[in-house]
């Protein structure tokens, strides 16, 4: 064994130390800094897939860090489920990572590329750190440095909008970590643990006693998360955002950002606050319903947008409703289908941005009405847009059916048939903005006019990657699925 | 009577959430930036106020073990997290300067509303 015992924090070590060594590289040896994050990356990949291997065989796997059992020291959780999403979060920042290579010289001055590196890696980094860690003040701390790369990586194109919408993120993300915090302190005043096993068993029998501090904690961490995460009324600063940022950072940030916090709000439902609690406050409704008004509201703005990357990015706020609909639930069912969501998502929606970065790579243009005709010139770009497209909307045969077939399986099983509706009303909403684009790209008569530039061979690898998994997503569910039924069977 | 001396006997509770709440308030009302920054910052210490005072109980000590053990000591553990809480704020305090510099620099001032004003003329 020897190391590899060490793998949950060494897949989070291994990408902070890339981030302190990649300007360096950058500065004396340039050649060599972005392998040595793409080799960061494939490291931690392979040792996230190990640890699934060595999970799926052996049980629930936990680490102490620096060998202080808790409930005093840091630990590390690795089970199936967020074996995962960390699978997930860091195959999908390698895709964009290998896209970025290309993109990032179009979009920021070369001095900063090395800082960019950084950045991104942190970010990576720190989101690992989120799906592990076991212990709630940690959590905090990663949700810190993951709120402030985050922001960084919009505000390093240094013009006027991405520094204004990054200041808006990182006081709203202020806002929710200090609520954070301030749940934290509540759940610590009330038992005295931090770590989240401890409290469950813990919260049984403080509810008794202190009812209104775990009340306040919970209201306190629904608002935390869901500014973070971007729960619709709390939705406000992700347009700004994620449209202005370059469009590799956009790709991440509304590709995995947004869905670490709602699995962290998950981890919060199912794994700190007990039944009792759950069944005491009507939180899951409360997240069901703001998840329903969501996904419309998303749809229904996105409409309204004429900015390629800001109607992204209001669509991310509908799609994120569906994840927090599966939390909401409360079926293995939902569960499924909302976990399903977040790989479908993440890939989709990070190969829209691909394609919107594309497009503003080779021709320059942003705005939706003159798009026209542009399927003729840039057929793969545009083909990447159709399937991405068809997956938002559920299409067969595309990975966004699978997840909202679970969802509205599991609306049946819980006799509640009027989220059904909302899923296929929302489907719909998402059909009525991203299906003309394509139609006018690929049917309209006129001509494309604007002078269009060569797409690099990367972006294009990088698209038909994106377009092969979201196919391989709809036909062949069943691994994934079958690894999601056995970790949801878990909480139920 | 109870409440109200419960309040009393817990008043450092009171202060952090009435400085939470002046600092929350203040950071999503006001317009000038430095302004919001300064109110992120009295929520952020409102919450280590809270958590620190958590750790203490009536009439203890600093955790310093000595011979008798008969002494009843403060929890240590807050102290030691918050010191990483203060830590992070810094931080997130500096980066939130550097970009109203940066902001300024394009538009001659920080306020919010000013802002809105110059690009609605563009």
């Amino acid at each position: 064994m020897g190391f590899t015992v060490h793998f949950p924090v060494l897949i989070v070590v291994v990408m902070f130390f890339t981030a302190f060594i990649s300007p360096l590289l950058y500065r004396w040896a340039r050649k060599l800094a972005a392998p040595a994050v793409l080799s960061a990356l494939v490291a931690a990949l392979v040792m996230a897939a190990a640890l699934l291997i060595q999970v799926q065989q052996t049980g629930t796997y936990y680490y102490h860090m620096g060998g202080w059992p808790p409930p005093w020291g840091i630990e590390f959780k690795a089970d199936p489920l967020r074996l995962y999403i960390l699978l997930v979060v860091i195959s999908v920042s390698l895709w964009i990572f290998i896209y970025a290579l290309r993109d990032l010289g179009h979009e920021l001055k070369t001095r900063v590329i090395g800082w960019y590196y950084t950045l991104y890696s942190v970010l990576v980094g720190s989101m690992a750190g989120i799906v592990l860690t076991n212990d709630l003040f940690n959590l905090f701390v990663l949700m810190e440095i993951c709120a402030i790369s985050a922001c960084a990586i919009i505000s390093i194109k240094e013009d006027r909008e991405c520094l204004e919408a990054s200041f808006k993120y990182l006081i709203l993300s202020a806002m929710g970590t200090g609520c954070f915090l301030l749940g934290v302190v509540m759940l610590y005043m009330a038992t005295g643990y931090l770590n989240y096993g401890y409290l469950y068993q813990a919260l049984v029998e403080a509810f008794n006693f202190y009812p209104l501090n775990i009340f306040t904690a919970a209201a306190l961490f629904i608002v935390a998360f869901g500014t973070k995460a971007a729960l619709f009324p709390l939705h406000v600063w992700l347009p700004d955002a994620h449209a202005s940022a370059p469009s590799p950072s956009s790709a991440m940030l509304s590709g995995l950002v947004i869905k670490i916090y709602a699995f962290a709000l998950f981890l919060m439902f199912y794994e700190v606050f007990p039944r009792v609690v759950l069944e005491a406050i009507p939180l899951s409704e409360i997240v069901l319903w703001l998840a329903a008004l969501g996904s419309m509201f998303g749809s229904i703005y996105a409409m309204l947008q004429t900015d390629l990357k800001k109607m992204l990015a209001y669509s991310s706020i509908g799609q994120i409703a569906y994840i927090f609909m599966g939390i909401g639930f409360h079926h293995s069912l939902a569960l499924v289908g909302g976990f399903y969501h977040i790989m479908v998502h993440a890939v989709t929606k990070a190969m829209l941005f691909m394609v919107a970065g594309v497009i503003i790579y080779s021709t320059g243009v942003r705005k939706i009405d003159q798009l026209a005709g542009i399927g003729r010139v840039l057929p793969v770009t545009m083909v990447a847009f159709t399937i991405g497209s068809a997956s938002m909307v559920g299409i067969p045969g595309t990975g966004g059916l699978i997840s909202k077939w679970y969802l509205a399986l599991s609306a049946l099983e819980i006799g509640r048939p009027i989220f059904v509706l909302v899923i296929l009303a929302s489907s719909l909403l998402n059909a009525i903005y991203y299906m003309p684009i394509v139609i006018n790209a690929f049917m309209h008569q006129d001509e494309f006019k604007k002078e269009v530039k060569p797409v690099p061979p990367v972006m294009q690898f990088c698209m038909v990657v994106g377009m092969v998994f979201i196919i391989i997503f709809g036909f062949f569910s069943k691994p994934v699925v079958t690894l999601l039924e056995q970790a949801a069977a878990l909480f139920f | 009577m109870e409440t109200l001396q419960g309040i009393i006997d817990n008043y450092y509770y009171m202060v952090a959430i009435i400085l939470f709440v002046i600092g929350m308030y203040t950071m999503l009302t006001h317009s000038n930036m430095i302004k919001k920054v300064i109110a992120m910052n009295i929520m952020d210490a409102s919450v280590f106020l809270m958590f620190v005072a958590v750790g203490y109980a009536h009439g203890s000590q600093a955790p310093i073990i000595r011979d008798n053990a008969e002494i009843l000591y403060a929890n240590p553990l807050p102290g030691a997290l918050i010191l990483t809480g203060i830590v992070v704020a810094v931080s997130v305090t500096a980066y939130a300067l550097s970009l109203i510099v940066k902001i300024y620099r394009y538009y001659d001032t920080c306020d919010y509303d000013e802002i809105c004003d110059i690009r609605s003329q563009e």
